[in-house]
C-alpha cells in the first residue's frame, strides 16, 4: 500500500496496520455509522438489496480467492454456493437443526464438493479448468434435482427463518446485521488472507505456477486450499440465501449466475480485496436501477417501440459494460479508486 | 492539507445531510390522489421471457382498460406498478420487498417458479400474492399466497374425471402411463395422480420424466408401449409435448391410446410443432377460453390487444394475465365495499389483512368475462379458479368439448410424502 506523504510507519504492528491514518480511522467509522444504522433509515426494500449485496459479496470475495488471487479459473460458483444453500435447507428443515450448524456445515460441504472439483486443477488450466467447473455446475444441479428425498427435487425445499440462541432473524433489518456482520468477517479474512504465506503462495501461483512448484511451493495442496476456501464462502453465502429467500429451487443456481460472478469479480478487480466490492456493488446496484427505474420508465415512454424492448436493455448494457472494462480498464473499478486515491494524495499538485 | 481537510469536512457534511433529509424525500410535494396500488412483476427478460412479456403486457392493458373505462376498482384509480424480474430468484425477491414498501395493497407474479422464490418473504409478512400459474407447494398448505387458475395436478385429475365419466367405456381400471416434464409442470400432475388414483379408479403403470430440450422419446415410449397403457398422460409445455407425440405415432402407440394432456401443453405451439394431422384426436385440458370465444370479455380484450400489443394476439398467456389482472380490481373493489377505502390507504399489514380477509375471501361467482372458470373463494382452498375445459384437437384446431369441470381440491399436506 502506498502511503500519503509524510506518514511514515516505525514499528511492524505499524507496517501491518489496515487503518494507518486518522483520516482512514475517521472515514471507517463514519462508514460503519452509517452502514450499522441503516436498518434505520433504510425501507425494506432497500434493505433487501442490501441483503442480496451482502451475499453476493461473500460469494463473490469466495470467487476473487480462487481466481483472483490463486488464478483458478471457475465457471461453477453458483453450483457450490446451491451447495451451501441445500445443506443448510436440508439440516434445518429436515432435520431441524440450529441455523448455525446449518450455516457451517454449509460452508463445510460447499468447500469438501469445491476440493473434489478441485483436483483437475493440479493437472488442467485456464479454459481447460474452466471446463471442469463448468461440469461441477452441471452436476451439482443434476444432483440437487434428481435427489428428491432429501432436495426436494425440483419443486424445492422450504427453509426456516435464521436464528441463533432463541432470537430469531425475522425480517430484512434484523437479517441485515447477520448478513453484514458475516460479511465483515469475511472480507477481514480475505484481506489478511492475501498478507499472509498462505495469500503470497496463491499469487505466486497465479503468476507462474512453475516458478512456484520451483520454488518449494506445493502447488497441489495450495490450489485445493484455495478451491476450498473459494468453495466455503460460496456455501456460507448459499445458506445464507436459502435463509434469507425462505424456499429453494435448484432454479436460482444457473450457469448464469456463474458467469455473473465472474463478471463482477472482473468488473471490481481481480485480485484485490476491494475488487468484490465494488463489482458486487455496481452490479446489483445497476440491476435494481436497470429493473426499477430504466425498464418502466423506458416501456412507458417509447410506447411507439415494440413492447418488451427495454428489457433487453439490461442484459445489453451489462455486456456492453464487461466488454469496455475488459478494454478499457482490465485491473476493474479496484485499480481506478486506487488511481483516484493517488491522484487526491497529491491534489492540487499534478506530481 | 487545509484543502484537504476541508474537502473530507466537506464531504462529510454532505453525506450527513443527504441521509438526514432522505425520508424527507416522500414527505414533501403535492397531495397524493386516491389510489388503489398493487404490484405485478413478471419474467419479462431472461429465460422465461416468450411467456413473462406478453403476460406483462396484458397486465399493464388490463389495469389501463380498467383505469379508462371502467373509472378503476369502486371509483379508486388503479396505480399499478409493474417490475421485471428477468425469472431471477433474487430480483423477485427485492421486487416484492419493494411492493410492500411502496404501499401496494397485493402482488402478482406470472410464473410459479418466481412465486416460490418470493413467496416466504410474503408469507412472513402477510403479504397476499396472487400467481398466474401455480403449483400446490405454493398454497398446500393454505397462507397468504392465491392460485390464479388450477394447477397443474388439477388439470390431471379433471382430465381423469371427464376421462372416466366420458371416454372410458370397459368395467376394468384404466391404465394410465404418465410422462411429465422434470419441473412442478410434470411434478403437479404426479402427485395428484398419486393422491387421487384410487379415488379415482384408474391405475398408474408408468411414471417417466423428460426434460424441456428432449429431442426423442422413443426408449421411454418403447418400454410404455410394452405395457400396454389405455392413456397417456402428457404434462410439459408444447415443444416436448410435440417430441412424445410424434414419438408415440412413430411407433404405432398413437392412435390406439387415448393422449391426454395438462394445460402447459395444449396451445397452437404444440400443433404447429407436431403438424396437425399427428396431433389430431388429442385431449387435453385448458383454463381459459381461446382468442376469439364468444364470451362477454373477449371484446374489449382483443380491442386492446390490437391497440396497444398487437403482436400478443392469439397468445393465451395474455388471456391468463388479463384476467389476473381483472381478478386483481375485483378483490380490490370487493374489499373496498367491505372495509372503506381507508382501511386500505396505508398500503400497511393491517390493509393487507383487510384486503385478504375482506376482498380475496370474500370473492364469490366472479367471472372475468366469461375468459376463464369462475372466481370464488372456498375456505382452506386457495385455489380461486378451480376448472378447466376439456378440449380436444379436431382439424388441427383446439376445439372445446366440455364445459367447466372442477378439480376436487386435493390436501397434499396431509400425505407424508408431500413435499419430500
Amino acid at each position: 500500500m502506498t502511503l500519503p506523504s509524510g506518514t511514515r510507519n516505525y514499528t511492524y504492528a505499524q507496517d501491518m496496520a489496515i487503518l494507518r491514518t486518522k483520516t482512514q480511522w475517521v472515514l471507517m467509522a463514519v462508514f460503519l455509522v452509517l452502514l450499522l444504522t441503516a436498518p434505520l433509515y433504510l425501507g425494506n426494500y432497500l434493505l433487501s438489496v442490501a441483503n442480496l449485496i451482502g451475499i453476493t459479496l461473500i460469494a463473490a470475495t469466495g470467487l476473487n480467492i480462487l481466481t483472483g488471487y490463486c488464478g483458478q479459473l471457475s465457471v461453477g460458483h453458483a453450483g457450490f454456493i446451491a451447495v451451501g444453500a441445500y445443506t443448510s435447507a436440508v439440516l434445518t428443515n429436515r432435520l431441524e437443526l440450529p441455523f448455525l450448524v446449518g450455516l457451517i456445515c454449509a460452508g463445510l460441504m460447499a468447500g469438501l464438493v469445491g476440493l473434489i472439483f478441485g483436483i483437475p486443477s493440479i493437472r488442467v488450466k485456464g479454459f481447460y479448468l474452466a471446463i471442469t467447473t463448468i461440469a461441477a455446475q452441471f452436476i451439482i444441479i443434476w444432483v440437487i434435482n434428481h435427489w428428491s428425498s432429501v432436495t426436494g427435487g425440483f419443486v424445492g425445499i422450504p427453509v426456516p427463518e435464521a436464528s441463533i440462541g432463541g432470537f430469531t432473524f425475522r425480517g430484512e433489518a434484523s437479517q441485515f446485521y447477520l448478513i453484514f456482520g458475516i460479511v465483515m468477517l469475511v472480507i477481514f479474512f480475505a484481506k489478511n488472507l492475501a498478507r499472509t504465506r498462505v495469500g503470497r503462495a496463491f499469487i505466486a501461483i497465479r503468476d507462474n505456477d512453475l516458478a512456484a512448484q520451483v520454488m518449494g511451493i506445493n502447488i497441489f495442496y495450495y490450489k485445493l486450499l484455495a478451491f476450498f476456501i473459494g468453495c466455503f464462502l460460496a456455501g456460507i453465502a448459499g445458506s445464507l440465501m436459502a435463509h434469507w429467500i425462505g424456499f429453494m429451487n435448484a432454479e436460482h443456481f444457473s450457469l448464469t449466475e456463474s458467469i455473473l460472478y465472474i463478471g463482477m469479480i472482473i468488473i471490481g478487480g481481480l485480485g484485490t480485496t476491494l475488487g468484490p466490492i465494488f463489482g458486487v456493488v455496481f452490479i446489483r446496484l445497476l440491476q435494481q436501477v436497470l429493473t426499477v427505474m430504466v425498464v418502466p420508465s423506458l416501456e412507458s415512454t417509447f410506447t411507439a417501440l415494440p413492447s418488451g424492448f427495454a428489457t433487453g436493455v439490461a442484459p445489453m448494457l451489462f455486456g456492453l459494460i464487461i466488454v469496455l472494462f475488459l478494454i478499457l480498464e482490465p485491473r476493474g473499478l479496484a485499480h481506478r479508486w486506487s488511481l483516484f486515491k493517488s491522484a487526491y494524495r497529491l491534489w492540487p499538485f499534478s506530481y | 492539507m487545509k484543502n484537504r481537510k476541508f474537502v473530507i469536512f466537506a464531504g462529510l457534511i454532505c453525506l450527513a445531510l443527504m441521509v438526514a433529509l432522505l425520508p424527507l424525500g416522500s414527505a414533501c410535494g403535492p397531495e397524493e390522489a386516491k389510489t388503489l396500488k398493487i404490484g405485478i412483476t413478471t419474467p419479462s427478460s431472461g429465460k422465461a421471457a416468450e411467456k413473462g412479456a406478453p403476460m406483462g403486457n396484458a397486465n399493464r392493458d388490463a389495469i389501463e382498460y380498467v383505469n379508462a373505462e371502467l373509472g378503476g376498482a369502486a371509483g379508486y384509480p388503479i396505480e399499478l406498478m409493474w417490475l421485471d424480474n428477468g425469472y431471477d430468484a433474487a430480483k423477485v425477491v427485492t421486487n416484492v420487498n419493494r411492493f410492500m414498501d411502496e404501499g401496494c395493497l397485493m402482488f402478482a407474479t406470472a410464473s410459479s417458479a418466481m412465486m416460490s422464490a418470493s413467496m416466504e418473504i410474503a408469507n412472513r409478512a402477510e403479504f397476499p400474492g396472487l400467481a398466474s400459474f401455480t403449483a400446490p407447494s405454493l398454497y398446500r398448505p393454505p397462507k397468504h399466497i392465491y392460485g390464479q387458475m388450477p394447477d397443474y395436478g388439477d388439470d390431471a385429475l379433471a382430465f381423469a374425471s371427464y376421462f372416466m365419466d366420458n371416454i372410458w367405456q370397459e368395467s376394468r381400471k384404466p391404465k394410465f402411463a404418465l410422462h411429465l416434464l422434470n419441473n412442478p409442470t410434470g411434478y403437479g400432475a404426479r402427485d395428484a395422480f398419486k393422491a387421487k388414483a384410487d379415488e379415482l379408479g384408474i391405475e398408474i403403470i408408468s411414471v417417466d420424466e423428460h426434460a424441456a430440450t428432449t429431442t426423442s422419446e422413443m426408449e421411454s415410449l418403447t418400454r410404455i408401449k410394452a405395457s400396454n397403457p389405455d392413456v397417456l398422460y402428457i404434462s410439459s409445455t408444447p415443444a416436448p409435448t410435440a417430441v412424445i407425440i410424434k414419438n408415440a405415432y412413430d411407433l404405432g402407440l398413437y392412435p390406439g391410446v387415448t393422449i391426454g394432456l395438462g394445460h402447459a401443453g395444449i396451445t397452437k405451439a404444440l400443433v404447429d410443432i407436431a403438424g396437425a394431422d399427428i396431433v389430431e384426436g388429442v385431449y387435453g385440458v385448458f383454463p381459459t377460453v381461446n382468442w376469439g370465444d364468444d364470451v362477454p370479455g373477449m371484446a374489449k380484450m382483443t380491442e386492446y390487444c390490437r391497440n396497444l400489443h398487437p403482436e400478443d394476439e392469439g397468445n393465451m398467456d395474455y388471456i391468463t394475465s388479463w384476467a389476473q389482472s381483472l381478478i386483481m380490481v375485483e378483490i380490490l373493489r370487493v374489499a373496498v365495499g367491505n372495509v372503506g377505502y381507508d382501511a386500505l390507504a396505508k398500503g400497511d399489514v393491517d390493509a393487507w389483512r383487510a384486503l385478504e380477509t375482506q376482498g380475496i375471501q370474500k370473492l364469490k361467482d366472479y367471472d372475468v368475462g366469461g375468459l376463464h372458470g369462475p372466481v370464488n373463494y372456498t375456505a382452506g382452498d386457495n385455489r380461486l379458479s378451480k376448472s378447466v375445459r376439456v378440449f380436444q384437437i379436431q382439424n388441427g384446431v383446439i376445439t372445446p368439448i366440455s364445459g367447466w369441470v372442477e378439480a376436487p381440491v386435493v390436501k397434499y399436506e396431509d400425505f407424508d410424502w408431500f413435499g419430500k
